[in-house]
C-alpha cells in the first residue's frame, strides 16, 4: 500500500498526465477525477507539498504566472507525449 | 516597561538566515514559537532527571525532583488562569484531547443536547457530534454571523433547559473573532447548562480568569503560548472533575487494585490524576511551566496592548490595498492579532500565494498558513466551499513580531496584488 505522501505524488502525476501543463488551481479542480489517489487533506498544501518533491527529483518543473503557479510534467518523463 | 527587540532575541532562529533570507514569522495561531527559556527547562529534565515523576511512583532523588518541578508547572498553570486549585489543572496532550475528554466521558442521555457554533474548530465540534451520535443526542448549532461574530441572542434561542453542555471557542483561530464567553456562560447557567471553552486562541494572548468568567471547562493549547508540542491543559471546576468518568485508564491512576474473589476491585485516585494514565510528558510539563513564565514576566496586558497595535495595522494594511477578501469583523478590537484573506479576484489558489511569500519575495521568508484552518462548517457558511479546493491565507502574529514585519508583509502584499492582475 502506499503511503500517504507517495499517493499525493502519484495524484499530481495522474493529473499532469492528462492536463499539462496545469495550474495549483487547476490541480486542485482535478483531484476529483482519481478520487484514490487524491486523498489528502482538502485544503491542498498536501498538493504543493508533493508538487514540490516532484519538482526536487526534476520530474516536474514549477513557473510563477499571473494565475499562479504553473506546475509541468518534463517530457522525458510524460508517458503519454 | 517591556523591551521588545530583547524579546525578539529570546526566538533565535528569528536571528537567522534562511535559504539566505530572514524569516518573518506570521504562523503563531498555528505554533508559536519558542523562546530559549523554554527549551532550556526541558534541557533540564532530559540532561539532569530523565527520571518517572506522578503520583506516589519513584521515591528516589530524581524522582521526587521530576514530581516537584512538574507540580509546580501545574501550579503556574493554576495561577495563569486563576484557578482556584492545581487540582482542576489536567495535563494533555493537546486541546483536542481535552476537548475529547469532556465529551466522551460527560453524562449524557437522549433527550438532552449539546450546543455549539459554526465557528468552532473542528475539535470543538467534532467529539460533541461523535458524543451526541452515540447517545442519540441532538447537536445544535449556533450560526456566526457573517463577520464571524457571534450574538449572545441566538445562545438564547438554542440553548434550553435540556442543553447539558455548550461548547465554544474564545478566540477563532480562521476571523479572530473574540467570542461572548462571559454572556454565553450566564445564558447557560441560567438553564443548568456547562460550558467548555476552547482557550488555544485566546490565553495564549491575553489573560484569561476562569473564576471571573465562571467557565465550568477550558482547554488550552500550551505550543500556541511559547510551550512545546505534545502537551497541552484540561481545566475542569473540581466537582465536576470529580464527577467525570476517566476517557484512559491505566497506571499512575489508581490508588489500589484489589484482587478479591476472582474479581478486580479499582480504586481511582482523585482529580487530577485519575485522568492522567501512563507516565506523562515530564519534559513538557517544565517546558509549559517555563513558558507560562515567559509570558507572565512580559505581563499578559502588555502581550494584548502590543497585538491590538499589531492587529490595528495589519487589518487596515490589507483593507486598503482593496484587493482582499478579509474574513471576520473589520475593527480590531473585536479580534485576535489574525487574519485571514483571500484575494477578490479569485484567479490564485491559497497554497499557491503562502508559496509566493514563502518563496518569491526578495530577502525575506514570509510564513503563513493556507487553506481552512480545520474550521470548513463556517466556510461553507459564506460561500466558500473547501471540497471545491477553496481557503483562505491567515497571517497570525505574537510577541516576538514588529511593526517592521508588518510593513515589509504589507508592501510584499501589494506587489503580489500586481503580480496577478
Amino acid at each position: 500500500m502506499s503511503s500517504f505522501k507517495e499517493r499525493n505524488i502519484e495524484c499530481i502525476l495522474a493529473i499532469l498526465k492528462k492536463q499539462n501543463p496545469a495550474t495549483t488551481k487547476e490541480i486542485m479542480a482535478m483531484r476529483d477525477l482519481f478520487p484514490d489517489l487524491c486523498a489528502g487533506c482538502s485544503s491542498g498544501g498536501d498538493v504543493i507539498l508533493a508538487g514540490k518533491e516532484l519538482v526536487e527529483q526534476g520530474v516536474v518543473e514549477r513557473e510563477w504566472t499571473s494565475t499562479g503557479f504553473v506546475w509541468k510534467l518534463i517530457s522525458s518523463h510524460d508517458e503519454n507525449t | 516597561m517591556v523591551i521588545w527587540s530583547r524579546i525578539r532575541k529570546d526566538f533565535p532562529v528569528l536571528n537567522e538566515l534562511y535559504d539566505g533570507k530572514s524569516l518573518i514569522y506570521f504562523d503563531s495561531a498555528c505554533m508559536a514559537l519558542k523562546p530559549v527559556q523554554v527549551w532550556e527547562a526541558m534541557e533540564y529534565y532530559y540532561k539532569y532527571l530523565g527520571a518517572c515523576g506522578g503520583a506516589g511512583r519513584s521515591t528516589h532523588s530524581l524522582g521526587v525532583e521530576t514530581s516537584l518541578l512538574t507540580e509546580e508547572a501545574r501550579d503556574k498553570i493554576t495561577n495563569f488562569i486563576n484557578a482556584e486549585s492545581s487540582n482542576e489543572i489536567i495535563w494533555t496532550r493537546n486541546a483536542t484531547e481535552g476537548l475529547n475528554l469532556v465529551a466522551a466521558t460527560i453524562s449524557l442521555e437522549k433527550d438532552e443536547n449539546v450546543v455549539t457554533t459554526t465557528l468552532e474548530h473542528h475539535s470543538g465540534m467534532l467529539p460533541f457530534f461523535k458524543r451526541c451520535k452515540e447517545t442519540g443526542s441532538e447537536l445544535r448549532l449556533v450560526e456566526a454571523k457573517e463577520d464571524g461574530t457571534l450574538d449572545p441572542a441566538d445562545f438564547e434561542e438554542k440553548i434550553d433547559d435540556k442543553t447539558k453542555i455548550v461548547s465554544f471557542v474564545h478566540a477563532s483561530n480562521l476571523t479572530g473573532t473574540v467570542a461572548p464567553l462571559k454572556e454565553v456562560v450566564e445564558i447557560a447557567h441560567e438553564h443548568g447548562a456547562l460550558v467548555i471553552s476552547d482557550e488555544a486562541q485566546f490565553a495564549p494572548h491575553q489573560k484569561l480568569d476562569v473564576r471571573a468568567i465562571d467557565v465550568d471547562f477550558c482547554v488550552l493549547s500550551v505550543h500556541k503560548a511559547c510551550g512545546p508540542t505534545g502537551i497541552g491543559v484540561l481545566y475542569g471546576k473540581y466537582e465536576l472533575l470529580e464527577s467525570l468518568d476517566m476517557f484512559l485508564v491505566g497506571g499512575d491512576v489508581i490508588e489500589d487494585v484489589v484482587y478479591e474473589g476472582n474479581n478486580v476491585i479499582p480504586k481511582y485516585l482523585p482529580p487530577p490524576h485519575k485522568f492522567e494514565a501512563g507516565l506523562q510528558n515530564y519534559g513538557g510539563m517544565l517546558g509549559a511551566g517555563a513558558a507560562i513564565d515567559y509570558l507572565q514576566n512580559i505581563g499578559m496586558d502588555n502581550v494584548h496592548n502590543r497585538e491590538l497595535s499589531f492587529s490595528k495595522r495589519l487589518l487596515e494594511g490589507i483593507l486598503e490595498l482593496d484587493k482582499f477578501e478579509v474574513l471576520g469583523p473589520l475593527d480590531y478590537k473585536q479580534r485576535a492579532a489574525l487574519v485571514s484573506f483571500r484575494p477578490k479576484s479569485d484567479a490564485v489558489n491559497h497554497n499557491d500565494i503562502v508559496e509566493y511569500f514563502n518563496e518569491l519575495v526578495p530577502n525575506h521568508k514570509i510564513l503563513m498558513r493556507s487553506g481552512n484552518m480545520c474550521v470548513h462548517p463556517f466556510q461553507y457558511q459564506i460561500g466558500i466551499k473547501p471540497n471545491k479546493g477553496e481557503g483562505v491565507v491567515r497571517a497570525s502574529l505574537y510577541i516576538y513580531n514588529t511593526v517592521n514585519e508588518i510593513e515589509i508583509f504589507l508592501g510584499a502584499l501589494e506587489d503580489f496584488a500586481k503580480a496577478i492582475e
